[in-house]
């Protein structure tokens, strides 16, 4: 009997567990990512692999203890080094003594057939009204935890008490693990919005607005990113994640084969300052920064894993966006050796920042003043 | 006019094509000298930190030529085959150049490869003819760039070969692998062939014969989307069962993406076959003293392994 994991993801876990299961699959579910996973992780990797790769090996291997004997996962075919991942892990894995079988999710090489022959031999329950339903559990589940996240993020800076803001979240995601109905999950999802907004708030001056932009798993894994969403609203921000998981899954995997230039808003953005695509979420970092200067956001906050060559490139064109749209940047690198407490105080600098400069602004001409600043 | 092309990344491959495709065009080149320390100084000031040393040394040789050219030729290498990138850092090339250095954007010659056409001199017909160079002369440097050309690549190991290679008496052949602008780089790498020269024949991935490409790459579970490494599984494969080797040196600079990945499957594939393997990182701030140290006995460990044996 095969007993399959998957690498963690952020809050993904959730509509993941949902998927496979309603395909019939004995699913492993990794404890969340936590100081063991990564010190497991970085014992094996490779020295300059980058971070994902660490952290998902620690995954697995947490998983193996709990007696998982196959890996689902998703390939690539470049530039970026993710879709090399699986082969490199299971290599790693194997030397170590755990022959597991992996089950890589990728475009099938010779006919589209192929995945489904895949799908046929892995999973149990493979009717297509079975395949359906799995998918639109599992779509239903992820639109409600980003809409949930969004609106956290939101209202954060606002309310009296932030840790009702985390409570609240933590328990809706107990919750939502646990539906397993449609209309439990619409029910879940709406009542823990509606909770939301009825949390005690007091009016305030408009708090900061940042925007997070980077690689994506950096931005969605708030157990690595050492909850850099919760640090920021804690201090008063208004933080506007740019990337989500659903937002992600409709532009791969849906935009990408039926919309041939979907990409062509992000490119025409980033054209000014980035040319060519580069792999990864190279070329969406600096769409996403421009769009935060027209749209006058207070600061963006770039998130990468030590050694991303797509977010390095990114990383050397920013200064210049910052410095002609005139919206401060702060890139963050972040591996197995970063430690809260440097993220917290470089935030904090950061934030004092922006709000002098929000200060000043006012105080001289009224409106908000276009000036330079770049920094990192 | 006066084109610079600098001597840097895989001008190590396709140097020689450049220059000449440009000599026959009726331009004058200038190509940037071997790195030296003020080159790279210049390129680590512009660069941020996390780059990784070979970009920052490009910037080095462009910031070099730019007063002295009218035009500075940058490579846009998405592609140079079809089913394999160069490198993320390659694909935004021109967009760092821009970026460290904008005062050069005017003089600036991109030619770009990929991602649909990956024929390298295509590319650089198109770009002369956007010039204003007339079909005439494209299609005389065509004719001109049919006949093969050896890379400077390949002319510095036979170079090598040839000058210290036969007068040594030493039976050890050492595989280099590595990108070639970490094998032929003398500055970026300390001069290791020379260091390598005095004591053991080497082979490199440039001397790789064109009918063993793809065959260990082929091997592979999974097809490789680097064409540098894929280019080092092909001559592994070749170094093992045609030159017979006896231990593998792999030169890779501080962070390099793709080396993370392929330089540990090549050491898996190394261990497997139970040939000795030295990895040799490369920033700017590797020491001599430490290089010597290690070549040194990892040339010792292979001499008491080719006797035991």
């Amino acid at each position: 009997m095969l007993r399959v994991t998957f690498p963690h993801i952020g809050n993904c876990y959730i509509p993941f567990r949902t998927l496979l299961q309603e395909l019939g699959i004995e699913l492993v579910v990794p404890p969340l990512t936590s100081q063991r996973t990564i010190a497991l992780g970085i014992k094996m990797a490779p020295e300059f692999a980058c971070f994902p790769l660490k952290v998902n090996l620690g995954n697995f291997f947490e998983a193996i203890e709990m007696g998982a004997n196959a890996i689902f996962m998703a390939g690539g075919v470049g530039p970026c080094r993710f879709g090399y991942y699986g082969e490199l892990q299971r290599q790693i894995l194997k030397e170590n003594g755990h022959d597991l079988e992996f089950i890589v999710l990728e475009a099938p090489k010779t006919h589209p057939l192929e995945l489904w022959e895949k799908m046929k031999r892995y999973f149990p329950r493979h009717r297509l009204h079975d395949i359906s339903r799995a998918f639109s559990l599992a779509w239903y589940k992820a639109e409600a935890l980003d809409r949930f996240d969004r609106l956290a993020n939101q209202i954060r800076p606002r309310v009296n008490q932030v840790e009702a803001v985390d409570l609240l979240q933590e328990s809706f995601y107990n919750s939502l693990d646990r539906a397993c109905l449609g209309k439990d999950i619409k029910r879940i999802g709406t009542e823990a919005l509606r909770e939301l907004r009825e949390l005690p708030f007091e009016l305030r001056p408009k708090p900061l607005k940042i925007a997070i932009v980077g690689e994506i798993y950096m931005v969605l894994e708030p157990r690595v990113n050492f909850q850099i969403e919760r640090m920021l609203g804690a201090m008063g921000v208004e933080v506007y994640r740019n990337i989500y998981f659903t937002d992600w899954v409709r532009d791969q995997l849906v935009y990408s084969i039926i919309k041939p230039n979907w990409r062509k808003q992000l490119s025409l953005l980033a054209r000014p300052y980035l040319n060519s695509f580069v792999g990864g979420h190279g070329l969406e970092t600096i769409a996403h920064t421009v769009e935060s200067g027209i749209n006058r956001f207070d600061g963006v906050v770039q998130l990468a894993p030590f050694t991303c060559m797509p977010e390095i490139v990114a990383m050397q064109v920013l200064p210049t966006v910052s410095r002609e749209l005139s919206i401060p940047t702060l890139s963050l690198i972040i591996d197995e050796h970063s430690a809260e407490a440097g993220i917290k105080t470089r935030l904090e600098a950061f934030v004092d920042l922006l709000a002098h400069r929000i200060h000043r602004g006012r105080s001289k001409a009224g409106g908000r003043k276009l000036e330079a600043l770049s920094g990192y | 006019m006066k084109i610079g092309i600098p001597r840097a990344l895989l001008y190590f491959w396709y140097g020689n094509l450049w220059e000449r495709f440009w000599k026959v065009i009726g331009w004058e080149v200038e190509t940037s000298p071997p790195t030296d320390h003020q080159i790279l100084k210049s390129g680590v000031e512009l660069a941020i930190d996390e780059l990784c040393l070979p970009v920052k040394v490009f910037l080095g040789h462009v910031r070099y030529l730019a007063p002295r050219v009218e035009r500075i030729m940058i490579p846009h290498l998405i592609k140079v085959e079809r089913e394999a990138y160069i490198c993320p850092k390659f694909m935004g090339l021109p967009d760092l150049v821009r970026h460290a250095l904008p005062s050069l954007k005017p003089q600036l010659e991109v030619i770009r490869v990929g991602p649909k056409q990956t024929d390298l001199v295509s590319c650089l017909e198109k770009a002369a003819l956007n010039l204003g160079t007339t079909k005439s002369l494209v299609y005389k440097a065509r004719k001109e760039l049919r006949q093969p050309l050896k890379s400077p690549g390949q002319q510095m190991s036979e170079w090598f070969q040839v000058n210290n290679g036969e007068t040594l008496g030493s039976k050890l052949t050492i595989g280099v692998l590595g990108h070639p602008y970490c094998i032929y780089d003398g500055f970026l790498n300390l001069n290791i062939l020379k260091r390598l020269s005095s004591s053991a024949r080497f082979v490199t991935p440039e001397m790789l014969p064109e009918n063993f490409r793809g065959v260990g790459s082929g091997k592979l579970n999974k097809r490789l989307f680097w064409t540098m490494g894929k280019l080092q599984f092909d001559a592994v494969d070749w170094m093992l069962n045609q030159v017979k080797v006896d231990g593998f040196i792999q030169l890779v600079t501080f962070a390099c993406g793709p080396e993370a990945i392929v330089g540990d499957l090549l050491e898996r594939r190394i261990r497997d076959l139970k040939k000795p393997f030295l990895r040799l990182y490369f920033e700017e701030h590797s020491g001599e003293a430490g290089l010597i140290t290690r070549l040194e006995a990892f040339i010792d460990l292979i001499k008491y392994r080719s006797r035991a044996c």
